[in-house]
């Protein structure tokens, strides 16, 4: 059995499922196509409702 | 010996790096940075001096901790945005470089400046170097902290047994954490017991049978129906609960919360000439449609019935889909029956929920459009509506008016919220740590929340969330130990008279009044490092680490 | 985001690609393509050195195409990793030109011509798939005219305009009016190179060109070479001349956009395209407008949707706030068609429902919203796994296991799974996380 997991795709959902996977002890492998990780979210200026800086 | 005296010489002397951020265009567009930077070189202690494009990138994170190598900073001073998202970075990334993390300190030079004094370079640029010095002066009176370190208990509380507090519970379980599971009322399954069919065309009650035998059948989940949590104690880890079933009490533990209490339909008294028998709400119609009760053929939905108003201003969510569903169903089994639904906008999000739309036009339910200050008028059997798009007063004959009222919190959430010191909204949902970024957490740690009690969910959206909280609890309750900040509240207790005003200036409860000593004492567990303590203190015995007299005088000599 | 890239639990492999994949749940074995950046990522410290000295400029595909970037560049500035690539496409060294500037600059010496894609082979207890979605292509509604319309842009393309880290700093230049600014820029360069022509001759006859030029034309220089030539050169140079300052002219009458209109609902609830609807867009369109209130008071804006669709937590007061205090009104309707209009000002034409009349408005700039498409990838990625996609081409799941796909120990999450906006993305990861370690706890109870 392999305690490892797979994570395809670094932007906002793949990032968080990443963190909590990492938090709870295990091991994970995030690939990302694109040069750098963030996803479309990288590229959103503010966020609503509470317009926060997107990164 | 030679290396002791040469580290407390460093100790004597601080060096400081400092480091100025542009934030892209965010600071560097409103003020002079390089200037800045230029100006923190020429303050006492300072030995090295570096502006970054952003700071928090990797190069920049890089270049802070081979300065503290190279340079054998002993105090690192960042100036650009707030600490509130950044300060954990930067700290751990010095605590990386073996600089004790306790010894950065931050300079808020965007939010604060950049931001608010946007065209007016010159003197932004002059407010960015009196707070770079200050936080420089500051710094130099730093003194190294140690985490604090403490006991986890590997259980969680869920209040709550509908198809959130259900899933979370299920998905605790299948990750070997144990459950203590409390429902207020006398069975499980929440409010998927009132609802006829879902969406897909399956029975609710079948759903709901299912997952309930599934979490009953589980070794590691006490469910206590019946039950409330009638107090609870401790904090992240180490919480401790007096559950009520009734007729005993029972003393249980936990190391994380998670509140699933659902919410419910409004019962629209007085709306529309709503009295339960012609004129229903959805939740009523779902009992006819599971009963065969329905007997009406000429069917009017409205809307947003006491939502998206001005007293309320919400927008329920599910009820579009939920109205759409019951109109389906309608049609299904009786295909001749007449239905029209009355809306403002049909909140039919995503895939599936608009393709529902599409097949109810395409059996012929009606849709109308109203607007908000002319509602519908039902009178006598029959709904009048201004139709925008002709420019008209339409009547419809009808013999039955459904109304689609929103959800609202469970009425008991206000009194959860406080029992758990947890924020509720204006709507009284409970209030999640961060609404983009932090869903299914509350801001005090150690609790999360899910479903309904957040905002109105769909049963999948309730189901996905019940499972994904279970994940955000176990991120804490797998680890061996807790570790967390060290910047927390002491108080001296040759010095404390025992006053007890910290006690209600603080909003974590994490002071208590020791009877037998007399003095006033803090869980360093609780305390969040708020300060408010060490403000209301007449005797100045509280302090908090990191903020110590000394320090701020230091900060506020130095303007 | 920064957490991910320094988690030590976390293995991040960007710009690679997962290639195959076999196996079951609890032991897949993956293989990955690390793909050839020409940098190495160790080395690498991110200074951008390189990217200022490279002579190849690209078009930006992180500010959406506009402006440009080095043919070795940063994804963008606080990207992680921060490790530049080179673009293998563009770059002049790679295509077996004379260059190589990014390696002579590179104090870190991190620049490596040779680097081969790598493969590596993992073996995964589960995987998550969280590939996300694809930008729809608003060209393909011809009626919308996105491609002859310069200043009808879409809403992520907007998005860069009001980023300060965008082509244009934060400011709402039309994309009309930077390509005039663009010329100019150009026209000032070819006239600075006339000049220093022109500069020669002037010194090598002592004499200044327009006064050459005049006599020149009154036959005074007969037809030598050299006379030839710099008339030649100098009727160049006015013509230059004339053009930069009529642009120039035109440009002074330039202002950032303040009219916008706001079109819904572009490729989503569209039968031709998708039936489905996008989720966020409607609140992705009131947030833009608020922040371009934000950055200019006197900012307007129309959304024009068929429903405004704000269901989430404090969406709809958020769109109330915009009503009342940023200056949006709110439009029931699909639009018909935008046309050209002048100075290059979008038309709008649709159906006011209240005077039941066709309408036309001219706007200083049109931003589309854009729906949320089924990634071209994932198509290619679901066989890869041997996952289902449902009928709108996300992954498939069932209501009930709202992150199981259709292969056990593939779990689906964000805007590959359905539509959804930030909060819906993140709280569905939480909830891929928990269903990963539930399957990796069921195997290792039995092991």
């Amino acid at each position: 059995m392999n305690k490892d997991i797979l994570i395809i795709g670094a932007g906002i959902a793949g990032i968080q499922a990443s963190l909590d996977l990492a938090e709870m002890g295990f091991m994970v492998h995030l690939v990302e196509q694109l040069p750098s990780i963030g996803g479309k979210m990288a590229q959103l200026d503010k966020t609503f409702p509470t317009n926060d800086c997107a990164i | 010996m030679a290396d002791q005296i040469k580290k407390e010489n460093a100790e004597e002397k601080p060096r400081i790096g400092v480091f100025v951020c542009d934030c892209g265009s965010n600071i560097a567009g409103h003020l002079d940075c390089e200037s800045v930077a230029e100006y923190a070189s020429t303050l006492p202690g300072v030995v090295f001096t570096k502006e970054n494009l952003y700071t928090c990138s990797e190069s920049g994170i890089a270049e802070i901790q081979q300065s503290i190598k190279e340079h054998h900073l002993t105090r690192v001073v960042v100036a650009s945005c707030s600490p509130r998202t950044h300060q954990p970075l930067f700290a751990g990334s010095c605590a990386q470089a073996g600089l004790n993390p306790y010894l950065f300190e931050m300079v808020n030079i965007r939010d604060q400046c950049s931001w608010v004094h946007m065209g007016q370079r010159e003197n932004a640029t002059e407010k960015a170097k009196n707070l770079v010095r200050m936080g420089v002066a500051k710094s130099v009176t730093l003194e190294p902290q140690k985490e604090i370190e403490s006991s986890l208990i590997r259980k969680v509380l869920v209040i709550g047994g509908g198809m959130a507090g259900l899933s979370a519970a299920d998905a605790f379980a299948a990750m070997g954490i144990e459950v203590i599971l409390v429902e207020k009322s006398g069975a499980l399954g929440g409010l998927l017991r009132k609802i006829n069919r879902l969406a897909n065309g399956e029975a609710a009650i079948d759903v709901i049978s299912n997952l309930i035998e599934k979490v009953e059948s589980r070794s590691n989940i006490s469910v206590y129906t019946g039950s409330e949590v009638k107090s609870i104690g401790g904090y992240i880890g180490n919480f401790n609960m007096t559950v009520s079933t009734g007729d005993k009490n029972i003393e249980e533990s936990a190391g994380c919360v998670v509140v699933a209490t659902g919410a419910l339909p409004w019962v629209p008294e007085g709306l529309y000439g709503y009295n339960g028998e012609g004129v229903i709400t959805q939740i009523e119609l779902e009992d006819r449609l599971k009963t065969g009760a329905l007997n009406a053929s000429q069917i009017v939905m409205i809307q947003c019935a006491g939502a998206r108003t001005n007293n309320r201003e919400f927008c329920s969510r599910i009820c579009c889909m939920t109205a759409v569903k019951n109109a389906l169903i309608i049609k299904e089994y009786k295909p001749d029956s007449e239905i029209h639904i009355l809306y403002r906008d049909m909140q039919m999000y995503g895939t599936e929920k608009e393709k529902m739309l599409w097949d109810a036009r395409g059996k012929g339910i009606r849709f109308h459009v109203f607007d908000k200050d002319k509602p519908p008028d039902v009178k006598n059997g029959k709904v009048h509506f201004f139709q925008p798009l002709l420019g008209e007063t339409r009547e419809i004959p009808c013999d039955l008016v459904v109304l689609s009222t929103p959800l609202l919190p469970n009425e008991n959430a206000r009194n959860l919220a406080r029992t758990f010191r947890v924020p509720v909204d204006q709507n009284g949902f409970f209030l999640e740590a961060h609404a983009k970024l932090r869903p299914l957490d509350f801001a005090a740690d150690g609790i999360f929340l899910c479903g309904s009690a957040r905002y109105p969910a769909t049963t999948a959206e309730a189901r996905s969330q019940g499972i994904g909280v279970a994940s955000r609890a176990a991120g804490i309750l797998f680890k061996e130990k807790l570790v967390t900040s060290a910047i927390v509240a002491g108080i001296r207790d040759d010095t404390c008279v025992g006053c007890m005003i910290c006690l209600n200036a603080c909003p974590y409860q994490a002071i208590s009044f020791n009877e037998i000593s007399n003095v006033c004492e803090v869980n360093v567990i609780l305390c969040k490092g708020c300060g408010n303590c060490a403000a209301a203190c007449p005797s100045h015995s509280a302090r908090l680490k990191g903020f110590m007299q000394k320090q701020v005088l230091a900060q506020i000599r130095a303007f | 985001m920064l957490d991910a890239g320094r988690h030590p639990n976390i293995d991040l492999m960007a710009y690679s690609e997962v290639e195959s994949m076999e196996g079951e749940s609890g032991a897949f074995e993956i293989r990955i393509c690390r793909k050839a950046r020409f940098v190495n990522e160790d080395q690498c410290t991110g200074c951008g050195t390189c990217a200022e000295k490279c002579p190849i400029q690209v078009s930006d595909s992180f500010n959406m195409g506009q402006g440009t970037r080095s043919a070795i560049y940063s994804w963008f500035a606080q990207g992680i990793p921060s490790t530049h690539t080179i673009d293998a496409k563009y770059c002049r060294q790679l295509n077996g030109k004379k260059c190589g500037i990014c390696q002579k600059v590179c104090q870190a010496d991190a620049i490596d011509f040779n680097q081969k894609d790598k493969i590596v082979n993992l073996t995964v207890g589960a995987v998550i798939v969280a590939a996300g979605y694809d930008i729809f292509d608003p060209s393909r509604i011809p009626e919308y005219r996105y491609r002859d319309q310069p200043n009808v842009i879409t809403s992520m393309e907007f998005e860069r305009l009001l980023s300060a880290g965008g082509p244009t700093a934060g400011h709402l230049n039309r994309p009309s009016d930077r390509t005039v600014i663009e010329e100019i820029a150009v026209l000032e360069k070819k006239a600075k190179k006339s000049e220093k022509m022109l500069g020669k001759y002037e010194e090598k006859y002592k004499m200044v060109s327009e006064r050459f030029y005049r006599a020149f034309q009154s036959g005074e220089h007969g037809d030598e070479k050299d006379s030839v030539k710099w008339a030649d050169k100098y009727k160049a140079y006015l013509e230059i001349k004339s053009k930069r300052e009529a642009l120039k002219t035109r440009a002074e009458r330039f202002s950032t956009a303040k009219n916008l209109a706001f079109i819904q609902c572009v490729g989503s609830r569209d039968f031709r395209f998708y039936q489905f609807c996008s989720g966020y867009c409607c609140m992705h369109s009131i947030k833009e407008a608020i922040i371009a209130h934000e950055h200019e008071p006197e900012t307007r804006s129309v959304i024009f949707g068929m429903d405004i669709r704000a269901v989430g937590k404090g969406f709809e007061e958020y769109k109330i706030r915009g009503g009342n205090h940023s200056n949006i009104s709110y439009h029931r309707g699909r639009v018909a068609e935008i046309r050209g209009g002048p100075d290059n000002h979008p038309v709008v034409i649709y159906e006011d429902t209240i005077s039941q009349t066709v309408k036309k408005e001219a706007f200083d700039m049109v931003i589309l919203a854009t729906a949320c498409a089924p990634g071209k990838s994932l198509k290619k990625l679901a066989s890869v796994l041997d996952a289902e996609l449902d009928e709108f081409g996300f992954l498939k799941t069932n209501h009930l296991q709202p992150v199981d796909t259709t292969r056990e120990g593939i779990f689906v999450c964000g805007c590959a799974q359905s539509p959804m906006d930030i909060p819906e993305s993140v709280s569905q990861a939480s909830s891929a996380a928990s269903r990963a370690v539930q399957v990796l706890m069921t195997y290792r109870k039995v092991s």
